[in-house]
């Protein structure tokens, strides 16, 4: 079953396409008629995409507000915060109009989860709010179960130029189906912490991470992301944790594991005000990071992985 | 420190040394003078509690006063840039 309020305001349509001239006839008309009516404009898509629109809209393209997704939203728990948010809360009092693609053909088994999770929570991050957020998926490259899941986190449909309810929509269902278990390689270096070895332990983590490859430039980010979630096993979760490091792929790797159980879904996808003083932690970490998978449990505690580009 | 207001501060600002960091913004805020310099050469690291304690009292100051950060480590610089760009109460004294 699923009941919609008929005065909810945020409308969250996503947009089926199947090549370049769906795709322009799906979005360049949004952003005119949202120029038209005065509303604030902006399309975070990656890159490509954002070349065909910017040259369909031709001087218009100065109007909007144009970013790359692939840089922007490479962490998708940073896109409500980071884009999504910051764009519609810099327009008080205005209806903003965004078209937003955070899942595309080159997005990764690892990242996956964090996307679909991300486009599900867009729904509780904007209840209420007048805001309208267009999410173009690409029928011709994504996985029939990626576009089975876009019904899943979008209340309506566009496909074919036609907008339909979604009765698959379930946003709170799918968050807790990709709660998954994460995986930790046998090779992984590891340190148990508490209150009194957090900074030694921050220290070494980083050092590792030199070790594996991070380069200088990420490195204190990598640390403030460490400092933040092994603080808070100390003081939110048990007063000790476990922490992993190791190398995949492209990138580092570092897991903390804490008896804590985050049940808050929109934990660091919000803008605390400046001069409030807590409820930034996980922001910190979702900002700074390339990748976080998080899975949590009243049995098992919570695990994340932190990943950083090397 | 002749000549203007301020305190050294060293080490890192962590979990550990909060309360202590906490009772030094405390004071600096009450003392008199437009700028009141915090000279963080000898600070290894701030973490996301240490740099919100720091903006929070930037917050604080009242007519135009300010703290001046002399050489703040690269951790505190990063916080501030990432949540706190632009505060009237902060300046980053030239190197």
């Amino acid at each position: 079953m699923r009941t919609v309020s008929i005065t909810e305001p945020f409308d969250h349509p996503a947009l089926f396409y199947r090549d370049e001239q769906e795709y322009l006839a799906g979005t360049v008309p949004f952003v005119r008629d949202a120029l038209d009516a005065g509303d604030p404009v902006a399309v975070a898509v990656p890159g490509p995409n954002l070349a065909l629109i910017r040259d369909e809209l031709g001087e218009r393209a100065a109007e909007v507000h144009l970013l790359d997704m692939t840089r922007a939203g490479r962490n998708p728990g940073r896109i409500i915060p980071r884009v999504l948010r910051a764009f519609a809360d810099s327009h008080p009092g205005r209806r903003a109009r965004i078209i937003g693609e955070p899942i595309w053909a080159g997005r990764t088994e690892a990242e996956y989860p964090a996307c679909v999770q991300h486009e599900a929570l867009i729904n509780l991050a904007f209840q209420g709010r007048e805001a309208t957020i267009l999410c173009p998926y690409d029928t011709t490259r994504l996985d029939a179960s990626v576009l089975a899941d876009a019904y899943v986190t979008h209340p309506t449909v566009i496909e074919s130029g036609t907008q339909a309810d979604s009765s698959a929509y379930a946003p709170e269902a799918l968050v807790a189906r990709y709660n998954q278990p994460l995986s930790t390689p046998l090779g992984a270096v590891s340190m148990v912490y508490t209150a009194g070895t957090l900074p030694a332990v921050r220290q070494q983590a980083t050092r590792w991470a030199a070790d594996l490859g991070l380069g200088e430039h990420r490195l204190d980010d990598f640390e403030l992301a460490v400092a933040e979630l092994t603080t808070n096993s100390v003081v939110h979760a048990g007063g000790e944790g476990t922490l992993r490091i190791w190398a995949e792929d492209q990138h580092v790797i570092c897991e903390v594991h804490d008896s804590g159980l985050l049940d808050d879904p929109l934990a660091g996808r919000r803008l605390p005000p400046r001069e409030q003083r807590g409820g930034r932690g996980l922001l910190l970490v979702n900002v700074v990071a390339d990748l976080v998978r998080v899975h949590s449990t009243p049995a098992l505690g919570t695990t994340t992985h932190v990943y950083f580009h090397r | 420190m002749t000549g203007r207001s301020g305190l050294k501060v060293a080490g890192e600002i962590s979990l550990p040394t909060h309360a202590l960091w906490e009772r030094a913004l405390a004071r600096v805020v009450q003392q008199d003078g437009r700028a009141y310099h915090l000279e963080l050469s000898a600070v290894t690291f701030v973490d996301l509690a240490g740099a919100t304690a720091l903006a929070v009292a930037a917050q604080n100051l009242d007519g135009g006063r300010r703290l001046v950060l002399d050489r703040p480590p690269t951790s505190l610089s990063r916080l501030l840039e990432l949540f706190w760009p632009d505060l009237p109460g902060i300046e980053v004294a030239p190197a």
